[in-house]
């Protein structure tokens, strides 16, 4: 698992980046294209560095993996943000780190690697997931009607705060949805499900390309 | 086909008799399976002192709420007997039982939308054979000609790569097929009780001697338990226990169409089945709700994901509107087969376990049941269908015949 | 549908859960020692209750935990939630038991012998249990 390309240069690392096509890139034309500026943009976020974390809560595992991170949500909903790096809760003893593309040890970062020194060899996992789910980008006043035609949780503001993130069903499949500003998300699908999530959405945002029928 | 209209029903259907103090046999249940039993009991063996006892009313329970499919293309030996022997008796029994339930033969197709469907389903047309079960291998051209409406193209995310089709196969109308078996047992002098719940059992020992009823206890030699839904709770009752989980089981029509689809289509994979009954109107169902329940009402998201396969395979749907929706209690088995034949108490007897799909079999599961009630030994058909089977390990596997509610 | 409360995410639509079927059933612990007819109890009986029924769920796509829960089959209501591994509550003895969160305990297959459950969530009692902020619907 600890099998790591000893500090690759520079060229090489944009070399591996250039060669990589994302989940959804075949649709990047189409987001483009069915984005509607002001009111619901779609667009990709490809190559986030995501990383998942398993550790009981409160145990020294998961202290050391905080202390890496810069902290560990406490409970659903709940995102810890140092710098540049959120961890996502996912469950009692499950997160998901997400930070740049640069911070990733292919690319040179030292993130991922520091989390597998924390862990150590107790009990846990640190495993490297930023080629699981890619990230959709849902901005706009637009956002939350757009969602609401597939997503049971309640996105009123009144209930939806911004900086909470929770994992759900999004279209009927398995999302985590994080909102990251007052009229804009994130989306995280599995790879296997981008092509199919980015298609719903463009069709869920399709009417408010029309004047509004009073 | 054209629609139909509804066959003239005779005068007179049955006495609603009050229970009397004593019978030589109590069948629980009056749904079609409680009848069909009540009525071979009578016919058969001259067993004409007995009742059948219904908590609500007559056939209200899954009989009043199934979707009529009538097939016998089953994998498993022991199956497609039973199975078989049923269709073989829906053939003749709108004549012996002189009532016109609209049995129509028109067919039905379970497709394939997988290589690995298309393998199972060619294995089951081959045992079908080999059981004298009528059965064919359709591909999609002809899956086409048969069904025009249904949507063949290979660009959809299951696309139909085939068929299985038993041209004898077909549905019939449910609440007829109830009473007219409720007619004739009652011309033969079978008292059908309504309104009568049974709460109790009374034991001498280990052996059955009457049951106690919202209405009075009743003394009987025997006792036949055709409860479906319910053959848990009675069970529990009479003190032992069944390998049955209830589960609600939804099911839906549309308003009224032309004619537009000529046979039955049903598609494991996808989780949808669909007829056009007599009337007109599209006869929809699914498979089970996941969890236990008993109130005969399921989740919407059933019937939604139900609908969104149905109008793939059929665009046309899409128009149609939802007119009613409904849910039944249906009584399943770990091996997707039934349980027929005695039980650890004496003189009482148990067919349950039909599960989501026993409106087919309610002929020759009440033929055989009688059978093992009268002579208190199984019956040749449903021998293999015994409690026991369970702790032999003999299970007769039947979830790819009957992965789909049907 | 069922709105089924998750004891770590709150109140949550049923398509986002698994069923498990009965609770507290014990892998018996010589299995070799068991007779066919105690096997087969073990394989194929499980309860099927007209009213109350202690069943497993698991929150397949929110927190991928299991936890147990009370509910009624007939008007499925749901009465309790608890966590794996503890005994079923008593809804008529527990007093109002205060809501909580029950996902660090035991996880258990097995039998349930840990400490009668003070965190299960008695739903009946508190029916406006508070769900983790933004969760609920
Ligand atoms: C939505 C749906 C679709 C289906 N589709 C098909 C299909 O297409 N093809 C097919 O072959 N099968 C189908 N089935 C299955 C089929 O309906 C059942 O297997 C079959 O009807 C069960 O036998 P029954 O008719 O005797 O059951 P029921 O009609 O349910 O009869 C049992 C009776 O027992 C009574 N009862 C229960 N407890 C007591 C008591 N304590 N005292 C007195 N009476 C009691 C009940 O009130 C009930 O009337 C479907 C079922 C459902 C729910
Ligand atoms: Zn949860």
């Amino acid at each position: 698992m600890a099998e790591t390309a000893a500090s690759p240069t520079q060229s090489s690392a944009e070399q591996n980046l250039s060669a990589r096509v994302s989940p959804a890139r075949q649709l990047a034309e189409a987001f483009t294209a069915g984005s509607l500026a002001g009111t619901v943009e779609l667009s990709e976020l490809p190559f986030l560095t995501m990383v998942g974390l398993r550790a009981d809560a409160g145990s020294e595992t998961a202290q050391r993996l905080a202390a890496a991170t810069g902290g560990l949500p406490a409970a659903s909903g709940a995102v810890a943000t140092t710098g540049d790096t959120s961890v996502l809760w996912l469950g009692p003893s499950e997160f998901l780190v997400v930070a740049p593309t640069e911070a990733h040890e292919s690319l040179g970062g030292d993130l991922i690697p520091a989390l597998r020194e924390a862990l150590g060899n107790d009990a846990g996992q640190v495993v490297d997931l930023s080629a699981n789910r890619t990230t959709f980008e849902l901005v706009g006043p637009r956002v939350r009607a757009v969602l609401e035609k597939g997503c049971s949780l309640d996105l009123h503001p009144r209930v939806f705060k911004t900086g909470t993130a929770f994992s759900t069903e999004i279209a009927n499949i398995p999302a985590i949805l994080w909102k990251t500003g007052e009229d804009s998300f994130r989306i995280f699908p599995r790879a296997s499900f981008a092509e199919f999530l980015g298609r719903w959405l463009l069709d869920a945002m399709r009417e408010y390309a029309s004047p509004e029928v009073p | 086909m054209s629609t139909q209209h509804l066959p003239e029903h005779p005068d007179f259907l049955w006495r609603n008799p009050e229970p009397k103090s004593s019978y030589d046999a109590v069948i629980v249940g009056g749904g079609g399976h409680g009848l069909a039993t009540a009525y071979f009991l009578a016919k058969n063996h001259g067993m004409t002192n007995i009742a059948v006892l219904e908590k609500g009313w007559l056939a209200g329970g899954n009989m009043a709420r199934n979707t009529t499919i009538i097939r016998s293309n089953y994998l498993w030996d022991e199956s497609a007997a039973i199975y078989e022997h049923a269709l073989k008796l829906w053939e003749i029994l709108p004549e012996e039982l002189e009532y016109d339930f609209l049995f129509s033969q028109r067919g039905v197709m379970n497709l394939a939308h997988t290589l690995g469907d298309v393998r199972e389903s060619i294995r089951r047309v081959g045992a079908n054979k080999l059981n004298g079960v009528d059965a064919e291998w359709l591909d999609p051209q002809q899956v086409k000609e048969l069904c025009p409406i249904l949507n063949i193209r290979d660009n959809i995310r299951y696309p139909v790569m085939g068929a299985t089709y038993q041209p004898r196969a077909g549905i019939a109308k449910h609440d007829h097929v109830a009473w007219a078996f409720a007619r004739k047992c009652d011309e033969m002098g079978v008292d059908i009780i309504q309104n009568c719940e049974v709460t109790g059992f009374l034991k001498d020992g280990d052996r059955v001697v009457g049951v106690k009823t919202n209405r009075g206890t009743i003394n009987t030699e025997k006792v036949g338990l055709c409860a479906a839904g319910h053959s848990s709770v009675l069970a529990e009752m009479a003190g032992f226990q069944l390998p049955i989980q209830s589960h609600p089981l939804q099911a839906l029509v549309s308003e009224l169409h032309e004619p537009v689809h000529p046979t039955v289509v049903m598609s494991n994979h996808v989780h949808v089945y669909v007829s056009q009954a007599h009337k007109g109107e599209l006869v929809m169902g699914a498979g089970v709700d996941s969890y236990n329940g008993y109130g005969q009402r399921g989740s919407f998201h059933v019937i939604e994901q139900q609908m969104a396969a149905a109008v793939e395979l059929f665009p046309i749907f899409a128009r149609a509107h939802v007119l009613r929706t409904w849910g039944g209690i249906v009584d399943t088995t770990l091996d997707a087969s039934p349980i027929v034949g005695l039980t650890p108490v004496e003189n009482m007897f148990v067919n349950c376990g039909w599960g989501t799909g026993g409106f087919k079999g309610t002929p020759a599961a009440g033929m055989t049941f009688a059978h093992t009630i009268a002579t208190g030994t199984p019956h040749r058909l449903n021998k293999p269908f015994s409690l026991e089977r369970f702790e032999t390990g003999a299970l007769i596997d039947e979830h790819g015949a009957a992965a789909v509610a049907h | 549908m069922l709105l089924i409360p998750c004891p770590n995410c709150g109140p949550r639509d049923e398509t986002e859960f698994h069923y498990g079927g009965q609770a507290h059933v014990p892998y018996p612990e010589n299995p070799n020692e068991l007779t066919d007819t105690e096997w087969s109890r073990y394989l194929f009986y499980r309860e099927n209750p007209k009213g109350i029924f202690a069943e497993r769920w698991v929150h397949s796509t929110g927190c991928r935990q299991w936890f147990n829960m009370l509910r009624d089959t007939v008007s499925y209501d749901i009465q309790a939630v608890y966590p794996m591994g503890t005994r079923r509550p008593d809804l008529a003895a527990d007093p109002a038991v205060e809501a909580g969160t029950a996902s660090t305990a035991a996880d258990s297959t097995t039998t349930g012998t840990a400490a009668p459950s003070l965190s299960a969530t008695s739903l009946a009692a508190s029916p406006t249990r508070t769900a983790p902020e933004g969760a609920t619907k």
